[in-house]
C-alpha cells in the first residue's frame, strides 16, 4: 500500500522540490537540530536543547529518558500538533519523508496525521472516545485515506483488521464502547487502528504503560509483529529500557531535552558510554520477557552525571 | 428489562409520586389562603342562602380531606371542575390558554439549543481569543438578567424606540386562524396561509429572546466549560493525532461527550422557562396561561389555580422526563450498564 505512496503527498506537492534534494540520507523521519521553549507567564521555559534524531523506513527507533526530560513533545512536533501551540516555539529542521515540517501548513500537516503517520498513546482505553462505538471510530479512521468508502466496506474492512491482532469476535467488538472492553482488547483495537492506514511511520509513547505488566508484554509483542508485516517505522518512546531493548533497533537517550547518547540497541547496552544511561539501566531490574516494573519517575539526582558529561545546563529550567 | 426502560419506569413513578404531592400542597395552600371563593365569585350583592348553596356544590362546607378526595375522584375522571371565573370547565380554558405559552417556551427553548450550543462549542474551540472574549461577555450579560428584565428592554429598544417588532400580542387582529393545534406557526402551516405564518413568526420573535437569553447564556457557557475539559481527555488528542478537521473534533469527538453533563441544567433552564414566562407574557401581553392564571388566583378560583398549576407541573416533570432519556440515549454507559452486555 506504501509503494502507491511516494516520498509527498497529493496536497503537498509544491514542497517536494528541494526538500527532496537535501534529504540525502533517504531517511524516514530527519530530525535536526531541533529547539523547543514555551512561552509562559514566568518567562521563556527551554525544553529541548537541539535534539538530532533519524528514523529510517521500517526501522525502529527508542527514545528514552525519564518523565519530563522531553520526549512526548518531540513526538508532537513530529505529528505537527505541538505547531498549533500558540506559546509553543519551535526552530530546527523536522523532514519527514523528504518535506520540511515547517514549510507546511497547518492543514498539510494535518492531511499527514492519520495516513502516513499514526500515533498510539499510554492508555488506550481513554485513548477512544467512550461514547462512540468501536466500529465508529474505527471506520472514521479507514475513512481518512478513502472518504467514499461505504459504511458496509469500512466494517467489513475493520473486522478484517481487528482479525489480524487476534481479536477473535471483531463483529461484537465494533458494536462495543471502549469501557466494555478490556483494556488489552482497547490496546489491539488501537493497534489495529494505527496501522490501518499503513502509514509509514508510528510514533508510541509510552505505549500501554496503564496497562498491567503481562497485557503490556502481550500487546508490545503483537505491535512488534505488526510493525515488521506492515514494515512500518516506529518511534518507540519509553522509559522502560527493558522493554526498549527487546523492541527498538536503535536507541536515543534523552536527559533534559538533549540527546545524550545514541547508537545501535545492541552497543548502547553492551557498553553504555553515558554515565546517565548506566544510572538508568542500574535502575532498571534486567528481566527477558515480560513483567518489567517501572523504574521511579522522579530521578533528581541523574544532575551530577550530566554535569560532568555534558555542556552546564544551568538556567535552562524554569 | 432493559436499563433505558427501567430508567423510563423509575422515572414516571417518581413523577407520578411528585405530582400528588404536588396536588396536596397546592390544594392545601389554596384553601388556607383567606377570603371565600363563593362569595367572591357571587359577587357582593348575592345572598347567604346562594353562597351556601355554591358552597355546598363545591364541598367547601365538608372537612378538608374529604375535599381532597372528591378532588381526585373527578381528577382520575379527567375533570378538573369548573372555572368560576370563566364558568367552564377548567380544562377547557387550559387547553385554550396553554398552547400559546408552550409554543413561547418552545421556541425560546429552540432557540436557547440553536444558538447558546454553537456559541459554546465556538468559545471552547477559540478559548482566549477574540471570538471567545466577545461570547464569554455576550453570554454573562445574557445570564446576568432575568428574562421579564429582557422583555422590558428588548420590548423599549426593538418595539418602541426602533419600531422593528410588534409591541404585543401573538399575531394582527386581521388574520382569522381555525384552531387545530393551538400553535399559531402550525395552524397558520395547515391553513396554507403564508403570509399568517410570517406575521405570528415576526410577533414571537421578541417574547422569545427575552425568555430564552439568560438561557442561551446559560447554555453557552455550560458548554464551553464542559468541552474545555473535554478537551483534555487523550481521546481528543487521539483525534488530534489522526488528523480530522479541526471543526469536526469540536462538534463531534468533543461535543457529545461534553453534551452529557450539559443536558441536565439545560433541561432545568428549558423548564424553568414555563415559570419565566408568565412574566414574559405579562410584558407583551400574550395571551398564553399567564393572564389566566394571575386572574383566577386573584379570583380565589380553587379548581383553576389548582388545574393551572398541575399542569404547569405536569409540563416540568415531562421536560425532565425528556431529557432524562435524551442523556440515556447520548450516553451509552447508561444504556449499557453493565460490562460485556452482549
Ligand atoms: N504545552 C506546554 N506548555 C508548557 N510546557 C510544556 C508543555 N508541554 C510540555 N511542557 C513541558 O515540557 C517538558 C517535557 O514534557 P514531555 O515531553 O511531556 O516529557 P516526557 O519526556 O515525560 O514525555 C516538561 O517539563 C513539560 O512541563
Ligand atoms: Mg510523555
Amino acid at each position: 500500500m506504501s509503494a502507491n505512496r511516494p516520498g509527498s503527498g497529493e496536497d503537498t506537492g509544491s514542497v517536494k522540490n528541494g526538500s527532496m534534494e537535501r534529504n540525502s540520507s533517504g531517511a524516514l523521519l530527519d530530525i535536526r537540530d531541533l529547539h523547543l521553549g514555551f512561552r509562559g507567564y514566568t518567562g521563556y521555559t527551554k525544553v529541548l536543547h537541539g535534539i538530532s534524531l533519524s528514523i529510517n523506513r521500517g526501522q525502529r527507533v527508542a527514545l528514552v529518558g525519564e518523565s519530563g526530560s522531553g520526549k512526548s513533545v518531540t513526538a508532537r512536533i513530529v505529528l505537527g500538533l505541538l505547531q498549533e501551540t500558540r506559546t509553543a516555539r519551535i526552530t530546527g529542521d523536522v523532514e519527514f519523508q523528504g518535506n520540511d515540517m515547517s514549510s507546511l501548513n497547518a492543514s498539510q500537516r494535518r492531511a499527514l496525521r492519520g495516513t502516513r503517520m499514526s500515533m498510539i498513546f499510554q492508555d488506550p482505553t481513554s485513548a477512544l472516545n467512550p461514547v462512540f462505538t468501536i466500529g465508529y471510530q474505527f471506520t472514521e479512521v479507514l475513512r481518512r485515506v478513502d472518504e467514499k468508502l461505504s459504511k458496509e466496506a469500512a466494517y467489513l474492512r475493520a473486522a478484517e483488521l481487528l482479525h489480524t491482532v487476534s481479536i477473535p469476535d471483531p463483529a461484537r467488538v465494533l458494536d462495543a464502547y471502549s469501557f466494555q472492553l478490556s483494556g488489552g482488547m482497547n490496546q489491539r483495537i488501537i493497534i489495529a487502528m494505527a496501522l490501518a492506514n499503513s502509514p509509514s511511520l508510528l510514533i508510541a509513547d509510552e505505549p500501554g504503560t496503564a496497562l498491567d505488566v503481562t497485557v503490556q508484554a502481550q500487546t508490545l509483542q503483537l505491535m512488534h509483529d505488526m510493525v515488521a508485516t506492515h514494515n512500518t517505522a516506529v518511534l518507540f518512546i519509553s522509559h522502560n529500557l527493558g522493554v526498549v531493548r527487546e523492541f527498538a533497533d536503535r536507541v536515543y537517550v534523552i536527559y533534559r531535552g538533549r540527546i545524550v547518547e545514541e547508537g545501535a540497541t545492541q552497543s548502547v547496552f553492551e557498553s553504555p558510554g553515558h554515565a546517565y544511561t548506566r544510572a538508568l539501566m542500574a535502575a532498571v531490574p534486567r528481566v527477558t520477557g515480560g513483567g518489567i516494573p517501572d523504574i521511579d519517575d522522579e530521578s533528581a539526582d541523574f544532575h551530577d552525571p550530566c554535569f560532568t558529561h555534558d555542556s552546564p545546563i544551568a538556567g535552562t529550567e524554569s | 428489562m432493559t436499563p433505558v426502560l427501567r430508567l423510563l419506569a423509575r422515572r414516571l413513578g417518581i413523577s407520578l409520586i411528585v405530582l400528588i404531592g404536588v396536588s396536596m400542597l397546592v390544594f392545601g395552600i389554596a384553601r388556607v389562603i383567606p377570603g371565600d371563593p363563593a362569595r367572591i365569585a357571587l359577587g357582593p350583592n348575592a345572598s347567604t342562602e346562594q353562597i351556601a348553596k355554591l358552597r355546598a356544590s363545591l364541598h367547601l362546607d365538608e372537612s378538608i380531606f374529604v375535599q381532597y378526595g372528591h378532588f381526585i375522584k373527578d381528577l382520575s375522571r379527567g375533570d378538573l371542575g369548573i372555572s368560576l371565573y370563566t364558568n367552564r370547565p377548567v380544562t377547557t380554558d387550559i387547553a385554550q390558554f396553554l398552547p400559546a405559552t408552550l409554543e413561547l417556551v418552545l421556541v425560546a427553548g429552540v432557540l436557547m439549543i440553536a444558538i447558546g450550543l454553537p456559541l459554546g462549542i465556538w468559545s471552547a474551540r477559540f478559548r482566549g481569543r477574540f471570538a471567545d472574549h466577545i461570547i464569554r461577555l455576550v453570554s454573562l450579560l445574557g445570564v446576568s438578567a432575568p428574562s421579564f428584565v429582557w422583555a422590558v428592554i428588548l420590548m423599549l429598544l426593538f418595539a418602541y424606540y426602533l419600531p422593528l417588532f410588534p409591541i404585543a400580542g401573538r399575531i394582527t387582529d386581521t388574520y382569522t386562524i381555525e384552531s387545530i393545534t393551538g400553535f399559531l406557526l402550525i395552524d397558520t402551516l395547515i391553513a396554507g396561509n403564508f403570509q399568517a405564518f410570517l406575521n405570528a413568526a415576526w410577533h414571537i420573535v421578541l417574547p422569545a429572546f427575552a425568555l430564552a437569553l439568560s438561557g442561551i447564556g446559560q447554555a453557552a457557557r455550560l458548554t464551553r466549560a464542559n468541552m474545555i475539559e473535554t478537551w483534555d481527555k487523550p481521546y481528543i488528542e487521539m483525534a488530534q493525532a489522526y488528523g480530522y478537521a479541526p471543526a469536526r473534533i469540536a462538534n463531534r469527538f468533543a461535543f457529545k461527550p461534553s453534551m452529557i453533563p450539559s443536558l441536565t441544567i439545560i433541561g432545568l433552564d428549558f423548564a424553568a422557562m414555563l415559570g419565566n414566562a408568565f412574566l414574559v407574557e405579562a410584558v407583551f401581553a400574550w395571551p398564553g396561561l399567564s393572564r389566566y392564571g394571575v386572574a383566577v388566583i386573584l379570583r380565589k378560583d380553587l379548581n383553576a389555580i389548582i388545574g393551572t398549576v398541575l399542569i404547569i407541573s405536569a409540563a416540568f416533570l415531562i421536560v425532565n422526563l425528556i431529557i432524562d432519556l435524551l442523556i440515556a440515549f447520548l450516553n451509552p454507559r447508561i444504556r449499557y450498564s453493565q460490562r460485556d452486555v452482549k
